[in-house]
């Protein structure tokens, strides 16, 4: 048990020393690269593992199985990490002038270790620990920077909708408790059947437990109609933070939806599988039409991840391993181009750029490389090969299409047409900063690139290009976690 | 010695190494339409040299097999690329896609030469061209989907730069719908796509290989992806009522973008109908056949009518293409050997003529200001080689005997004829009507009396950059006008290898 959290237990001890850390070096850029000591060693060794197959981990072998080290969890860990690292590397120039920026990185670093906890957990009480750890921290990273006034409101904002989802989820999860006799996941669906047929009435009680449920977490992941908050938050939040809460943050979300819903109360798919297909439809779309009418940078990427989460929720409905697997590739692929876009802004900010639209024009004359980047990631977001997000949206969507022709009811071949119209909307606006930055005129002085942000930019620039041109092995990870989290249904 | 290397990757990469250098002269961007000539010139040669080797060695060693019978690939190539997906680098060539592929090459290079003058961000300028380049050549050799969509799309970046930085007064307009409306169908391709792997269910994206299973595919399945197809690629040919596109993206893009545009772009469409859609989909394609011609007469219609209303010389050519890419699926739609090949033939007279006209719209615009017919009027006499040029130009268009169009629509028309019958009066009022504006814009533009509402006093005569290209075109369109053979020499094969499923064509 102890060894499973080996990795957490590191990443608990560095969020308590770094506050410490603070007042003894001058320059405050240490503190980024201690922070980034335990999550490059995490990122190694997962990587080493998940990808190279070059060590195993330990088993875990208790008597109350609460976590397991699987390739699944391997594989969202992995992509919480990686954003940590990028968020972690970018912050130094973003937040140089604010106070207390040991506990910055204390509470990054706390942040990713809930996101890991709930990439870890099989049971529903450690998950809800992992969402509430990663939540707090991300709530106070939310406000971070105190002097601005959108920060603070961004963090109020954030606390109270976060706050209230937690309540519905553990609403959801006691009534779960009461329905099935268990809070381990995997034993939920076995236990729910045979108390359905013994026991009158309790399916209400269970259908009750999932709408909490759709909502605790729907309000996570900012699915529409519990995405209010999220453009606000982004907005507000220093552009690094917003990075972090799109690209892991929301992504803890999903991995908690695949586990309840995919492994625990898969029993009653039938009951669940129409509202969830058209919340993600319903999702994608109105996410996508705001992002057209938004003028602030963060705003629109903040409604363009809604649109992402949409494309993700429809892995739950379809429910094949092809399918997980590609939600799962699209949770990597979004976690670096999305937080590289976030990234962009954020250098842009520290050379005292603004966040609007208009700020981007004639980008690509005052700094290459960075207008370049954006235009990468844009494209990949929208889903143009051969970058990452064309790989993952191919693999997501044509699971949709796998599923309608084989096993599954043949609507589901409507989710893949709502999915790529949608991509072809989103294409619309993620264009529109194009055209921006290369084809109008702006003022003409240099910008140059932050260099730590700039690092951070190269790596997301970097696995955006590779996974889209060769993701053979990430996608053949992405199939083998697949099966690891649907071998837990009994 | 050709059949060791990778010829067909090496042609293709060539024009991405150029776009890579261009992009990074940095400031000596003068340079950079010297490196786009170079490597477009061999990229060009080469392809001359793989068409000198497919004439003279049909049987070579690098053609490619499907259990020890020749599938009528050469200089085949076949590389896993993503194991997990069944994913392959398959690349090969075939009478279909050489004609079209030695086209791109050639129209690539002279495009590049036509635009020698440019002094706007010439390095992006270039770079984005051989970056299309890229995209057009891959799309006509690959024959793995995914590889096939992937080419197919990086098309529409550099092309919506094109337009967008260099186009005119309505670019951003022209752009933005150019790159959504495309894409949209590239997306209704794709969910066929998809459709194909998962019904085929033999873990490959490989043309080859999933046409062996589709066509065994039930009827309604072959309806529906041959539906979705259709409109992929039809809203690329374009085909009425998709078409609206074409006319904003060609009058707005810069001249060369407008050649390869209507030149390559187009063909896009009608190449992937006979590479992809009518041999995999044989039912499919037959419950089609009356949505096809409809759609084809419709518009060959439509935009012979609409070219009669047009003031600006360039949007009339560009609904011209409609017209005459019309014949292209009209004679798919006849489904018959000699139907297709004319069709495939179209594609090829169509490239040609359409880049001679696209060039001098180009050169009137540059000379004299404006494409307006009705600001313009008498400028042979200021401009002789440009008037012989473009008179030649119409006249090839309207498929004057002798010229390439001619043996082109001919062979569509007799298809349509054996097919048909007497329905055949349908598109020939077309032909009365293309000779009518074409007739009445080069008597309005260029005879006549001469114009006073343009400065005619400084005009010039077409610059060296301008008038080669269009000459150089001119003499391939009387050519293969003469000896058509040539060409349908080797389309002839290919189709017939292609309508297998059609039980003898």
């Amino acid at each position: 048990m102890l060894n499973a959290f080996m990795p957490q237990l590191l990443l608990v001890l560095f969020a308590l020393i770094m506050p410490a850390l603070d007042y003894m070096v001058k320059d405050k850029r240490w503190l980024a690269f201690v922070a980034l000591t335990p999550l490059l060693g995490y990122a190694f060794a997962l990587a080493s593992w998940t990808l190279g197959g070059y060590w195993q981990p330990p088993s875990v072998e208790t008597g109350v199985p609460l976590i397991e080290v699987n390739l699944f969890s391997g594989a969202f860990a992995l992509a919480f990490v990686a954003v940590g690292i990028i968020v972690a590397l970018s912050s130094p120039e973003f937040i140089r002038n604010e106070r207390n920026q040991g506990e910055y990185y204390s509470l990054i670093l706390l942040a990713v270790t809930g996101m890991t906890v709930v990439a870890l957990a099989t049971d529903l009480i450690v998950l809800f620990v992992g969402l509430e750890i990663a939540g707090i921290a991300s709530f106070a990273l939310s406000g971070f920077s105190k002097k601005e006034r959108r920060s603070a409101e961004a963090a109020t904002k954030y606390f109270i909708v976060g706050g209230f989802s937690s309540a519905m989820t553990l609403f959801a999860i006691s009534l779960f408790y009461g329905v099935s006799g268990t809070t381990e996941i995997a034993a939920m669906g076995p236990q729910m059947e045979a108390m359905f047929s013994s026991v009158d009435g309790i399916r209400s009680a269970a259908t009750l437990a999932t709408v909490m449920l759709i909502a605790g977490l729907g309000f996570k992941i900012a699915a529409v109609p519990f995405h209010m908050w999220a453009p606000d938050v982004y907005e507000g939040a220093p552009t690094p933070i917003s990075g972090l809460l799109a690209a892991a943050s929301k992504k803890m979300g999903v991995a908690a939806m695949f586990k309840i819903f995919l492994v625990g109360i898969v029993v009653t798919k039938t009951d669940w599988e129409v509202a969830i297909a058209v919340i993600a439809v319903v999702t994608m779309t109105v996410g996508n039409l705001i992002a057209i009418s938004q003028s602030n940078i963060k705003r629109m990427l903040a409604y363009s991840s809604i649109a992402q989460a949409g494309y993700i929720l429809i892995v739950l409905p379809i429910g094949t391993e092809y399918a997980v697997a590609g939600g799962l590739f699209h949770v990597l692929t979004h976690a670096f181009m999305k937080s590289g876009a976030f990234m962009v802004v954020a250098a842009l900010t520290v050379r005292g750029i603004g966040e609007s639209l208009d700020d981007f024009r004639g980008l690509g004359k005052r700094s290459p490389f960075l207008a370049l980047a954006m235009m990468l990631f844009l494209l990949s977001l929208a889903g143009i090969p051969p970058l990452a997000g064309f790989a993952s949206k191919f693999v997501l969507f044509s699971s949709a299409v796998d599923a309608s022709i084989d096993p599954g009811p043949s609507w589901l071949v409507w989710l893949a047409v709502a999915g790529v119209l949608n991509s072809a909307l989103s294409l619309y606006y993620y264009a529109r900063v194009i055209k921006k930055m290369y084809m109008e005129k702006g003022p003409e002085e240099r910008v140059t690139v932050p260099t730590m942000t700039g690092a951070a930019i190269v790596i997301a620039l970097v696995m955006v290009i590779v996974l889209g041109i060769y993701f053979d092995a990430v996608l053949e990870l992405c199939r083998e976690a697949a099966g690891s989290l649907l071998q837990a249904i009994p | 010695m050709i059949e060791d290397i990778p010829i067909l990757s090496l042609i293709i990469l060539l024009p991405f190494v150029g776009a890579l250098a261009s992009l990074m002269l940095g400031r000596r961007e003068h340079l950079a339409k010297w490196v786009a000539l170079a490597f477009s010139a061999a990229a060009f040669i080469l392809s001359l040299l793989v068409t000198y080797e497919f004439v003279v060695d049909p049987y070579s060693a690098s053609a490619g097999e499907i259990d020890g019978y020749s599938n009528g690939y050469q200089f085949y190539e076949s590389h896993v690329w993503i194991e997990s997906l069944g994913i392959n680098y398959i690349v090969g060539l075939d009478g279909i896609s050489l004609p079209l592929f030695v086209l791109t090459t050639l129209l690539c290079m002279l495009s590049v030469i036509f635009s020698w003058d440019t002094d706007r961000r010439p390095k992006e300028y270039f770079g984005l061209m051989l970056v299309l380049e890229v995209g057009i050549l891959g799309v006509f050799v690959a024959l793995d989907y995914f590889m096939f969509y992937i080419f197919w799309e990086i098309v529409l970046i550099p092309m919506y730069f094109l337009i967008g930085i260099w186009g005119g007064p309505r670019k951003d307009y022209a752009a933005i719908k150019f790159f959504i409306y495309t894409h949209i169908a590239s997306l209704a391709m794709l969910l066929a796509i998809m459709a194909m792997y998962f019904e085929a269910n033999i873990g490959t994206f490989g043309m080859e290989a999933i046409a062996g299973e589709s066509i065994y595919f039930s009827r309604g399945m072959q309806l529906a992806i041959f539906a979705a197809m259709l409109f992929g690629f039809g809203v690329k040919l374009p085909m009425v009522p998709f078409h609206t596109w074409l006319p904003d993206a060609h009058v707005e893009a810069p001249t060369a973008g407008s050649v390869l545009l209507a030149g390559l772009l187009l063909k896009m469409g009608g190449y992937g109908l006979i590479r992809v859609a009518i041999p995999s989909l044989p039912s499919g394609a037959e419950d089609m056949v009356p949505v096809m011609a409809v759609i084809a007469v419709a518009s060959i219609l439509y935009g012979a009518i609409l070219c009669l209303a047009q003031d600006d010389l360039k949007k009339m050519v560009a609904y011209s293409s409609i017209s005459h890419m019309g014949f292209v699926l009209l004679g798919y739609s006849t489904l018959g050997e000699l139907g297709v090949v004319a069709g495939v033939f179209q594609m090829f007279a169509h490239g040609l003529v359409t880049a001679v006209l696209f060039m001098m719209c180009g050169v009137v615009q540059h000379k004299c200001g404006t494409r307006l017919i009705s600001l313009l009027g008498g400028l042979a006499r200021k401009m002789p080689i440009a008037a012989t040029l473009i008179a030649i130009g119409f006249l090839a268009s309207l498929g004057l005997p002798g010229l390439v169009s001619f043996a082109a629509e001919f062979m569509v028309f007799a298809a349509v004829f054996f097919e048909w019958g007497l329905w055949i009066f349908l598109p020939m009022i077309a032909v009365a009507v293309t000779a009518a504006y074409y007739l009445w814009a080069l008597q309005r533009s260029m005879f006549g009396p001469m114009t006073g509402k343009i400065d005619t006093w400084h005009l010039k005569d077409v610059d060296w950059y301008e008038g080669v290209p269009v000459a150089v075109l001119i003499l391939l369109i009387a050519l293969f006008g003469v000896f058509p053979s040539l060409v349908f020499s080797r389309i002839g094969p290919a189709v017939e290898i292609a309508l297998r499923a059609f039980g003898g064509g």
